[in-house]
């Protein structure tokens, strides 16, 4: 297990490396630069002289192969730069954020699982049902509905007509904060895990392991409960593990409605005014979070299901 | 007619806030649970390096700048100093400093801070927005070029009198009362962590900053106003969703919120939101810049052609909703410079269609006009219009484009046409220079604009040192502009923020409403964050 | 066979919106655009205008139908980008094998790790809003799945025999990826198109939120949702209908697929989908 986690592990250099070069590239042609950001909001008259230090202090003025070159040789020391909003540490700014994101993408993983998983497995306890077409129906209007719409009206029914939570923010970091946002961002990966274990169920039912089981007398809830389940949720984790990616794209328009602290709304504020270090900085880690919560999953579903084996 | 009425509604409001303000006792204690409305997160705790609205709103509590804006003065008055002399030419200044304004850790301020601070917006080095505002000291140009290391135009007296030589005759107030060239305590502001933790003269001294989410400040024992701030902690939290700034204001989770034009509606029919409405014409013109490098637009009877065509009345009443005041020019109404009498170009398709024809466009032309997706000043505007102008015959495409674009394209003139928010003040005569020829297009010259009557009249009002004859010259300029109509005068803004009934002593910032003063604001016992 | 509830369902949506779209301009009472009329603005839905008026004072009903051409024009079009770009990949990745196998991996693997809408958002910054920067912008950010699929369906038919037999016959390689190999993995990769197109209408009401849509005049659903936001509670006919409208077309697709997926891709193995 160990050297397939250690292989693992460095597969992901030269992918973090690329998506490093893509963006880098990308970034570089887009128009307006962080000092014409200054003057977006027709507040002040920004100097012409100073946009043009600014943009020498920040190594904008450098050619394109040499500010690839520092950016680089950053890199290759761990050094993701400094923020050209902040002036702190890109690692710095992206610090801030890790661990809101974090708490929100978990909190909605962890709804979308709660909800999602049974109701994938009442569903699929009889196929074609009506119980089972409302459910998978219900799950997959919540997933038609675009996040800010539904992020909206959550907020107008929970906080400003029940007053079950509060509307927006972090707060002081505390739970009630965290629901609104979490439902909203947990909505599709609930809808797509609904369907997946429906159909994960439905098909561990018709493998052939568990008629023996069957035929060796096992009851119908032992079979439920023990075979299909560990089988069952392999497949579910796996979803799960590809999901984060969604998860941590759509947290940037919840993140940005609920004004959560996060690495979304870091990241499009970045775009906007264009600090780049920091949209680099932001879109690496982001790469990173996935790739690593991919390699947990893995490694989970072969600590759960031993026929799967790593060499 | 509509413009006398928002004076008057102007005019009873500051009456209004004032008499509030004289009847009740400030009540001490408490939290004021402020908004920043502004979209992004706060720049940086440098707020020499940030000169952005959304920044200005929490360095009001912590920093200090040698001025302050009165906005029921409408004008800027020494903070800082207590007594501010200037010589009979106009050229040099004189600050008795405040000796009882003491940094956060207790250390008095003297003329070395001052100094210090704006020496080092001058680094040549560093890209500081408010070099543009010091290089009015004589001798800065100097240091910003690396040829001194000393500001000669500064010079200190004795701890607390400072002497400052400009280099043009203008009231350094205007240049002075932003947050961007705040005084920083001399040596803890070369300390290393100084920038995770700032402290300056402001009533409210950091606590907590939740980058992206809010800044947290606590009381400032050592104020140097008697008896103020009253409440004990201010929250600036960061909402930048209109729509769920509305939810969290009617939810009471936030005590102030400013509005669009829709939430202006509601807010207005609503019986209880009504009642905490405070709004100000503020000192930003929105416009339709037109590029003379265009052909269309190099003649004059297009441009005004443009400005006939559109009924800009009913684009304020029905789409702004009355939350902006028609432009009859550049100066807006606040400005001294306004004039009055002035009448905007009227809603006349027919004289619109007339001028074209004399310009040689009977059939019309196309044009392509750079917008962002504001709702005040940018697309859904040009979307109203579109049909107005295709009436005269002048097509539209509309090119989308994100602020920090449409702030880059203006300034190196690559547009056809825009539609922008700018400041028109509060100095009249630094927004008139925006008119003259000798300013590049890079500063704020956007459309190249160029009539040496107006240079010689701008000249005239920054010479003449009888202010009423300047206020006289500036406003003969301003007319002279609105009739060559480089421009569509669209509106003045009507900003309005919502407070909620607890809230007291906020103030109509005519330089920008959501900057306070916070001060002079108190919460009463009502308030869910009384205690 | 049994009643496929969810692909009638989920057919009549599309098709409802389809003829929408289609028929726009004979079903519009108004031109979306030129019909913007103030004194009309806000209006609620009536007899006059079904849908009610928006702030500019157009009609949302004809700017509802004809959002219905962008919206699917914008889905349908990223995803056959998106399908184009993903079997060409797989399908020659997977015949072809070797050095290009693997660039074509590594690159699937690159695509897979960023998030589909911070790659999109990201184009879009750059190319500055638009149809045209979105129509690329989410088709070349999704077919990362539709790759992976074809190739691991081109391998396996690649050991049977008749690609065997047909490269016998004298077939150039392009010839028989597209007449042998495409038919036979047809079914899953129309089922993750068709789910897709309803992705690629959500994305573009999502980055429309961001700003960074499609912008007006053209109306789209998203940029019509997303301006109406701040009118949620004044005005809100302004956006349930765009947003039912999404809601609509997404549900469809989504249902439609499902159904599609039963009829085509019975022994879907989720595993690898």
């Amino acid at each position: 297990m160990l050297p397939y986690i250690a292989r693992r592990l460095l597969q992901m250099v030269p992918i973090l490396l690329a998506v490093a070069a893509l963006i880098f590239l990308l970034f570089s042609v887009i128009p307006g630069t962080f000092a014409s950001s200054m003057g977006d909001d027709g507040r002040t008259v920004v100097d012409a002289q100073v946009m043009e230090r600014m943009n020498q202090e920040l190594g904008l003025n450098d050619p394109l192969p040499i500010r690839f070159g520092k950016y680089v040789a950053q890199l290759a020391t761990f050094d993701l730069g400094t923020s050209f909003r902040s002036r702190q540490p890109v690692s710095q700014v992206i610090a801030d954020r890790l661990w809101p994101s974090f708490q929100l993408a978990m909190a909605a993983m962890l709804f979308a699982m709660v909800i999602g998983v049974p109701l994938g497995f009442a569903a699929a306890i009889k196929p074609g049902s009506l119980f089972d077409s409302v459910a998978i129906m219900l799950a997959v209007s919540g997933l038609s509905l675009p996040k800010f719409w539904l992020g909206l009206l959550l907020m107008y029914l929970f906080a400003l007509k029940l007053g079950w939570f509060p509307s927006f923010g972090y707060g002081d970091g505390s739970l009630r904060y965290l629901v609104l946002p979490a439902v909203a961002l947990g909505v599709s990966p609930l809808a797509l895990l609904a369907r997946t274990s429906r159909a994960a169920v439905l098909e561990v039912l018709h493998a052939d392991f568990i008629r023996t089981a069957r035929a060796k007398g096992a009851g119908n809830i032992r079979v439920m409960r023990w075979h299909v389940a560990r089988n069952a949720f392999v497949i579910i984790l796996t979803t799960l593990g590809l999901q984060f990616g969604s998860i941590l794209g759509q947290a940037v328009v919840v993140e940005k409605l609920f004004s959560w602290p996060g690495l979304g709304s870091l990241l499009v504020d970045s775009v906007t005014l264009r600090d780049i270090p920091v949209v680099q900085g932001c879109i690496l880690t982001i790469v990173l979070l996935f790739l690593v919560i991919n390699i947990i999953v893995d490694v989970l579903c072969a600590a759960i299901d031993p026929r799967i084996k790593y060499s | 007619m509509l413009k006398t009425l928002a004076l008057t509604t102007a005019l009873a409001l500051t009456t209004a806030l004032t008499a509030q303000a004289q009847t009740q006792t400030p009540r001490s204690g408490g939290t004021i649970r402020f908004t920043a409305p502004y979209g992004s997160a706060f720049a940086s705790l440098d707020i020499h390096t940030a000169n952005r609205a959304q920044d200005e709103i929490w360095a009001k509590a912590i920093h200090r700048s040698l001025y302050n804006w009165d906005s029921f003065a409408n004008k800027p008055v020494p903070e800082l100093a207590k007594e501010v002399i200037a010589s009979k030419d106009g050229m040099t200044y004189t600050f008795k400093l405040r000796d009882d304004a003491y940094f956060h850790n207790g250390r008095k301020m003297t003329a070395d801070d001052i100094i210090w601070s704006f020496t080092r917006i001058m680094d040549g080095s560093k890209g500081y927005p408010g070099a543009r505002y010091v290089r009015l000291i004589k001798g800065a140009v100097e240091v910003e070029k690396g040829q001194a290391k000393e500001i000669s135009g500064l010079k200190k007296i004795d701890d607390f009198t400072l002497e400052m030589t400009l280099t043009e005759k203008t009231d350094p107030g205007f240049s002075f009362y932003l947050s961007t060239t705040a005084i920083y305590p001399a040596k803890e502001a070369q300390q290393p962590d100084y920038f995770s933790k700032p402290i300056g003269l402001g009533p409210y001294k950091f606590t907590e900053h939740v980058p992206g989410s809010r800044m947290v400040v606590d009381k400032w024992e050592k104020f140097y106003k008697p008896g103020k701030p009253y409440a004990d902690k201010v929250v600036i939290s960061l909402m930048g969703e209109a729509s769920a700034r509305d939810v969290a204001f009617r939810n009471k989770e936030i005590d102030v919120s400013i509005l669009g034009p829709t939430q202006y509606v509601a807010y207005q029919a609503d019986p209880n939101l009504s009642k905490g409405l405070l709004e100000v014409a503020e000192v930003y013109t929105r416009v339709m810049g037109m590029n003379p490098t265009f052909k269309p637009f190099a003649d004059k009877r297009v441009r005004q052609a443009i400005n006939y065509a559109i009924d800009a009345d009913l684009i304020i009443k029905r789409l702004v909703r009355d939350k902006a005041y028609r432009a009859s020019g550049w100066l807006p109404l606040s400005s001294p410079s306004f004039d009055k009498d002035k009448k905007p170009y009227p809603y006349d398709p027919e004289k619109a269609k007339k001028l074209l024809v004399e310009a040689g466009y009977p059939d019309g032309f196309e044009f392509e006009w750079t917008a962002t997706s504001n709702e005040s000043w940018g697309i859904p505007i040009v979307e109203a219009i579109i049909p107005m102008l295709a009436k005269v015959g002048v097509k539209v495409k509309i090119k989308p484009v994100e602020g920090t674009v449409l702030s880059e394209v203006v300034r190196k003139g690559e547009y056809q046409a825009y539609i922008w928010s700018n400041t028109s003040g509060p100095d009249p005569l630094a927004s008139m220079k925006c008119f003259h020829s000798a300013t590049p297009q890079s500063a704020c010259n956007y459309t190249l604009y160029k009539n040496p009557e107006v240079d010689k009249l701008i000249d005239e009002a920054g010479a003449t040192d009888d202010a009423a004859k300047r206020v006289e010259l500036l406003k003969q300029a301003n007319n002279i502009v609105q009739d060559d109509a480089p421009m569509w005068f669209f509106n003045y803004n009507k900003a309005v923020m919502a407070y909620q009934p607890w809230l007291k002593g906020l103030q109509p910032n005519a330089t920008e409403l959501a900057i306070q003063y916070y001060e002079d604001i108190w919460v009463d016992a009502s308030s869910p964050a009384a205690k | 066979m049994k009643f496929r509830s969810n692909l009638w369902i989920g057919g009549a949506l599309i098709a409802v919106v389809v003829a929408g779209g289609a028929l726009a301009p004979w079903l519009a009472h108004t031109d979306p655009v030129m019909d913007a009329n103030l004194m009309n603005a806000e209006m609620p839905p009536g007899s006059e205008f079904w849908f009610g008026t928006d702030a500019q004072g157009r009609d949302i009903y004809s700017r509802v139908l004809y959002g219905a051409r962008v919206s699917l024009t914008v889905g349908i079009v990223s995803q056959l980008i998106n399908t184009f770009i993903g079997v060409c990949l797989g399908m020659s990745a997977a015949y072809w094998g070797g050095w290009w196998d693997d660039l074509v991996s590594g690159l699937t693997n690159l695509m897979l790790a960023i998030p589909s809408l911070i790659f999109a958002l990201a184009i879009m910054a750059i190319l500055t809003p638009g149809l045209t920067s979105l129509l690329i912008a989410l088709g070349l950010t999704n077919w990362s799945f539709t790759c992976r699929l074809s190739r691991a369906a081109t391998l396996s038919i690649k050991e049977q025999g008749y690609v065997e037999a047909a490269r016998s016959l004298g077939y150039t390689d392009t010839r028989i990826m597209f007449r042998q190999v495409l038919p036979n993995i047809a079914g899953p990769i129309i089922v993750i198109g068709t789910l897709g197109i309803g992705g690629a209408v959500l994305a573009e009401a999502s980055l429309s939120f961001l700003g960074l849509g499609i912008r007006p005049p053209f109306p789209s659903w998203g940029s019509m949702l997303s301006d109406a936001r701040d009118q949620i509670t004044t005005a809100p006919w302004i956006s349930i209908f765009p947003g039912l409208a999404i809601f609509m077309t997404v549900l469809g697709l989504n249902l439609l697929g499902d159904g599609l997926r039963d009829v085509l891709d019975p022994h879907s193995q989720t595993r690898k989908a």
